[in-house]
């Protein structure tokens, strides 16, 4: 049967002046129609880039793929030419939000400019239309006072506004597939649980799939049916959120869980230092991993079953990793 | 080798930003070859005495009997109406132009940087009074400045340079004063006047030299446009005076001649533009290197 | 908003009233004495002294400023050495003619430069690229007055297609009449339908245009290539593509916006730098402009002339300055 979103062995690497680096090495990753799908990485794992790549938005002079498929609804979309993503996939079929609502709104653009571009781009409206629409789009993201917002520009609005009118904008474009690229980052707290729960209560309403992108498992854990753990480029673990939370089989996953400090005396118990250091083949998590031996050296392992939907990638995932 | 490079990368930051500056700035063929050119063309300036064929025919001496020749196997870039060899007064040209330029610009500095640095170090009135006159300064359309001061002063090389220096040193005020603002918030200025330091030694030990970068960078970008300028006033009549061989007043001279002689005006516009070309390619590249936003990989 | 606007415009009256001043002590640095020059060459001691009362050079100088200020403001800026006449009746009939340039090079400059610039930082590090940037900094680094001198040779003297200067060809000078209207020569003889003065007049404008709108364009299309290469790497630009909107309209109608204001400076800037290459070209292509104006005013050491070119070209651009400072805070951006 054939699989509504599939990534396979996508190689992607960044020219620097020191070299090539690789960024990506993803073995699998699979997402249902209708599904949420979190991917929970720190910092520099290559997150981004991996929502880049499937838009085909790379910066074209420094990004290298090397090989890979990345199947959606049975087209290889790196197979695609720029012109074929603008024209097809990009906001009609794909969309995406970005960190920092910030920088993502134009600022010499009022909200009701970027949004009507985006509106008549996807639909065949114009002015009147246009504008009722936008009204709708607002309202669907719960913002109040629309009509006045549509006149305002990026920087009278708070972060938690512009996020909301970057959804707004990002879901105008009818997409089935929302990628949402650590969409709370630069929030406060308190305006972050708002917007997880809009985007929850939108992929109810819209019955669109989502890859939702975060740096701990705490958000993922709120709205995400999957979740695919990624270490520096690569998958080390995948499976239903809450068979990964209630059983990690990955050492970094465990990290990663017991990073959310429950209380006092739990945390920290997996404080990050360098075991030892790094080396070029083998397990990426060789440096930190606490349970490393010297197989691990021999080459990265690969991802492999370890109950139900899980899997793992870790030689001695076997061996119940619950310390 | 792979151990050394790595040993670098990890753990000498700072030796890493060297090797990143140096990589960017030689990347560009452009710019390597440039600054070849810039050194070759100090070295014509500095030994042009000895490189000139005919280093006795670049000023008064005349020899009428050659006039207005065009370029051939003696005279590689022709005579002029008083039969002088193009091609030694254009060499000279190059000390002079080179000349003429630092100094302008070393005025230039000597004016703007301590009034700049003042500006910043100590802001309230003075700082005010200062920004204004530099703002007044800096409304004159460029260039216009050099020519009245020129003008007004007197038609000479020394006159030109100190036109050129005293509508140029807005410029290097304004950069000085903002570098110094933002130092002058810094932890060890703070450090200094909690001790006691005077302003005036804190202003050139501790502001000053942390500032000097971004401005050596700018005077270096600007030595081409004023090479411009210097050829543009002499060409006017207000720089250099015959017979000194300055390129721009060639190639005023050679109007009077030049549509039966083409190669009076032809090689020294040539000089001109060799030489400003390369000092600004020479510029673009610093700049690329130093600005942090074209370094992004 | 308001309170910028007026608080630009009294910057504004500060800074020309600065430039007065600072132009005002120029000429008293004037090593000869005005009025000398002012008797002329075989007058009389009584003459000179005459001629010093007359010129107001007795009185006191903060009188002299006064003076000078208020004759300013009524529109006087002096007479002649030279002709005797008064500066501001020459400087009128001279003004159209470098208008005419000065229009048609920042002309050349946005309508040349500006795409230049785009499609080179869009097409960044391709062939087209390679040869815009080449072009651009080329021609940065050419003096304006060379390029004059080099196109005449080979378009005049050697190919013979071109005129060697001046705005008309003088048989057609002499021959018919020339229409007075405004000032501007092209626009004149275009309204009253007199086509072979126009054409004439265009072809005249060739070479000059050439020469003085070279520079414009290379600095413009160097400005505008590194604003658009900056904002092209926004996320905002990043975000519109991954919305699906066409290449084509995020270049074009965002990025473009997001530049104007960099590029209105430059602009700005091209402007003033032109106004003295327009005087270089002026000289070289014998074309009745402000430019040869001050030329024939240098060489002559007319000290009153110079003065009020310098006074009227410094003021036109502090003011051109101001009207840009405040379009450009017309953007929203802005926070006032």
């Amino acid at each position: 049967m054939e699989k509504y979103f599939e990534i396979k062995n996508l190689a992607v690497s960044f020219n620097t002046f020191e070299g090539v680096k690789p960024v990506l090495n993803i073995e699998h990753i699979v997402i249902d129609r209708g599904e949420t799908f979190g991917l929970v990485g720190e910092s520099g794992a290559g997150k981004t880039v991996l929502a880049l790549t499937i838009l085909g938005l790379l910066p074209p002079h420094s990004a290298i793929i090397h090989h890979g498929h990345i199947w959606f609804d049975g087209e290889d979309l790196l197979q695609k030419s720029q012109k074929q993503l603008q024209d097809h996939i990009r906001g009609k079929r794909i969309s995406m939000i970005f960190q920092d609502p910030m920088s993502t709104l134009n600022p010499v653009f009022s909200v009701g400019e970027q949004l009507g571009r985006v509106i008549e781009r996807h639909q065949n409206i114009k002015g009147s239309q246009t504008r009722k629409r936008a009204l709708e789009m607002l309202d669907l993201v719960k913002l109040p006072d629309a009509s006045d917002m549509l006149r305002k520009y990026p920087h009278e609005l708070s972060g938690g506004q512009r996020q909301r009118v970057i959804i707004a904008i990002a879901l105008s474009c009818g997409a089935e597939f929302l990628i949402a690229d650590e969409p709370t980052r630069n929030l406060d707290v308190t305006i972050q649980a708002g917007i997880m729960k809009l985007i929850d209560e939108l992929q109810d309403e819209l019955s669109i799939s989502v890859l939702f992108i975060a740096n701990n498992m705490g958000l993922v854990n709120v709205i995400c049916d999957f979740v695919g753990i990624l270490y520096r480029g690569r998958v080390v673990e995948m499976g239903a959120s809450a068979q990964v939370i209630r059983q990690p089989a990955h050492p970094y996953t465990v990290t990663l869980l017991s990073a959310i400090p429950r209380s006092k005396s739990e945390s920290l118990r997996f404080a990050k230092t360098d075991f030892r250091p790094d080396v070029d083949a083998g397990c990426p998590y060789y440096a930190r991993c606490p349970l490393a031996i010297d197989n691990c050296r021999d080459g990265i392992p690969p991802l492999r079953n370890f109950g139900g939907r899980q899997q793992v990638a870790c030689i001695r995932a076997k061996e119940g990793v619950m310390l | 080798m792979s151990v050394l490079r790595s040993y670098f990368n990890k753990s000498r930051p700072a030796l890493k930003e060297l090797r990143f500056s140096f990589h960017l700035l030689n990347k560009n063929r452009l710019q390597r070859v440039s600054l070849i050119i810039i050194v070759v063309l100090f070295l014509i300036a500095i030994f042009a005495p000895f490189i000139a064929p005919y280093p006795h025919l670049i000023m008064r001496e005349t020899n009428p009997v050659d006039r207005l020749q065009p370029p051939s196997a003696r005279y590689w870039f022709g005579t002029d109406e008083l039969g002088r060899d193009l091609f030694s007064r254009v060499l000279y040209g190059t000390r002079i132009s080179l000349q003429t330029a630092l100094i302008a610009v070393a005025l230039a500095l000597l004016i703007g940087v301590p009034l700049g640095a003042v500006a910043g170090a100590v802001s309230g009135f003075l700082d005010e009074v200062i920004m204004r006159i530099t703002d007044i300064f800096l409304s004159f359309p460029p260039l216009l400045l050099a020519i009245a001061i020129a003008a007004f002063l007197g038609p000479t090389l020394e006159n030109a340079m100190l036109a050129i220096a005293i509508s140029w040193w807005p410029w290097y005020t304004r950069l000085i004063r903002g570098q110094a603002v933002s130092i002058r918030e810094r932890q060890f200025v703070r450090a200094a006047r909690a001790i006691g330091t005077s302003s005036t030694r804190i202003i050139f030990q501790h502001i000053l030299p942390n500032c000097m970068a971004p401005v050596i960078v700018q005077a270096s970008m600007d030595l081409g446009g004023v090479i411009l300028t210097i050829a543009a006033l002499s060409f006017l009549g207000l720089g250099a005076q015959p017979p000194t061989p300055e390129w721009g007043l060639l190639i005023s001279t050679s109007r009077t001649y030049f549509l039966n002689a083409w190669w009076y005006s032809t090689f020294p516009g040539l000089a001109i533009f060799l030489t400003v070309l390369v000092f600004n390619l020479m510029g673009d590249g610093i700049r690329e290197v130093l600005d942090p936003r074209t370094r992004k990989v | 908003m308001i309170r910028f606007i007026v608080r630009r415009l009294f910057l504004g009256g500060v800074v020309l009233l600065g430039v007065i001043l600072i132009t005002f002590f120029l000429a008293r640095v004037v090593p000869s004495d005005p009025a000398a020059k002012w008797a002329g060459p075989r007058a009389t001691p009584a003459q000179i002294v005459q001629a010093r009362l007359e010129l107001g050079l007795d009185k006191p100088l903060p009188a002299q400023f006064y003076k000078y200020l208020t004759d300013l403001l009524q529109g006087n800026l002096g007479h002649s050495l030279r002709t005797r006449q008064p500066i501001s009746q020459e400087l009128k009939a001279s003004l159209p003619a470098t208008v005419e340039l000065v229009l048609l090079s920042t002309l050349a400059a946005v309508l040349i430069g500006i795409p230049l610039g785009v499609i080179s930082a869009k097409r960044k590090n391709e062939m087209v690229d390679h040869i815009s940037r080449l072009f651009s900094v080329g021609v940065v680094s050419l003096p304006t007055f060379w390029i004059g001198l080099i196109l005449q040779l080979v378009f005049f003297r050697i190919l013979g297609i071109m005129p060697m200067g001046g705005q008309l060809s003088t048989h057609l000078r002499l021959t018919m009449e020339i229409p007075k209207i405004t000032g501007f020569l092209t626009f004149d003889t275009l309204i009253t339908g007199n086509f072979v003065l126009f054409l004439n007049a265009i072809w005249h404008l060739i070479l000059p245009g050439i020469t003085i709108a070279l520079y414009p364009i290379g600095l413009v299309a160097r400005m505008t290539r590194s604003a658009l290469l900056e904002i092209l790497n926004e996320d905002y630009i990043t975000a519109a593509r991954s919305y699906g909107l066409a290449e084509r309209t995020v270049l074009w109608a965002y990025a473009l916006k997001n530049s104007l204001g960099p590029t209105s400076t430059v602009v700005a800037l091209s402007i003033g730098y032109t106004l003295v290459n327009t005087f270089l070209t002026e000289t070289i292509f014998a074309w009745p402009g402000i430019g040869s104006y001050i030329a024939t005013a240098v060489i002559g050491l007319d000290y009153p002339a110079i003065m009020g070119v310098t006074i009227f070209s410094a003021l036109s651009y502090v003011v051109l300055n101001l009207i840009a400072d405040i379009v450009v805070a017309l953007d929203p951006r802005v926070r006032v």
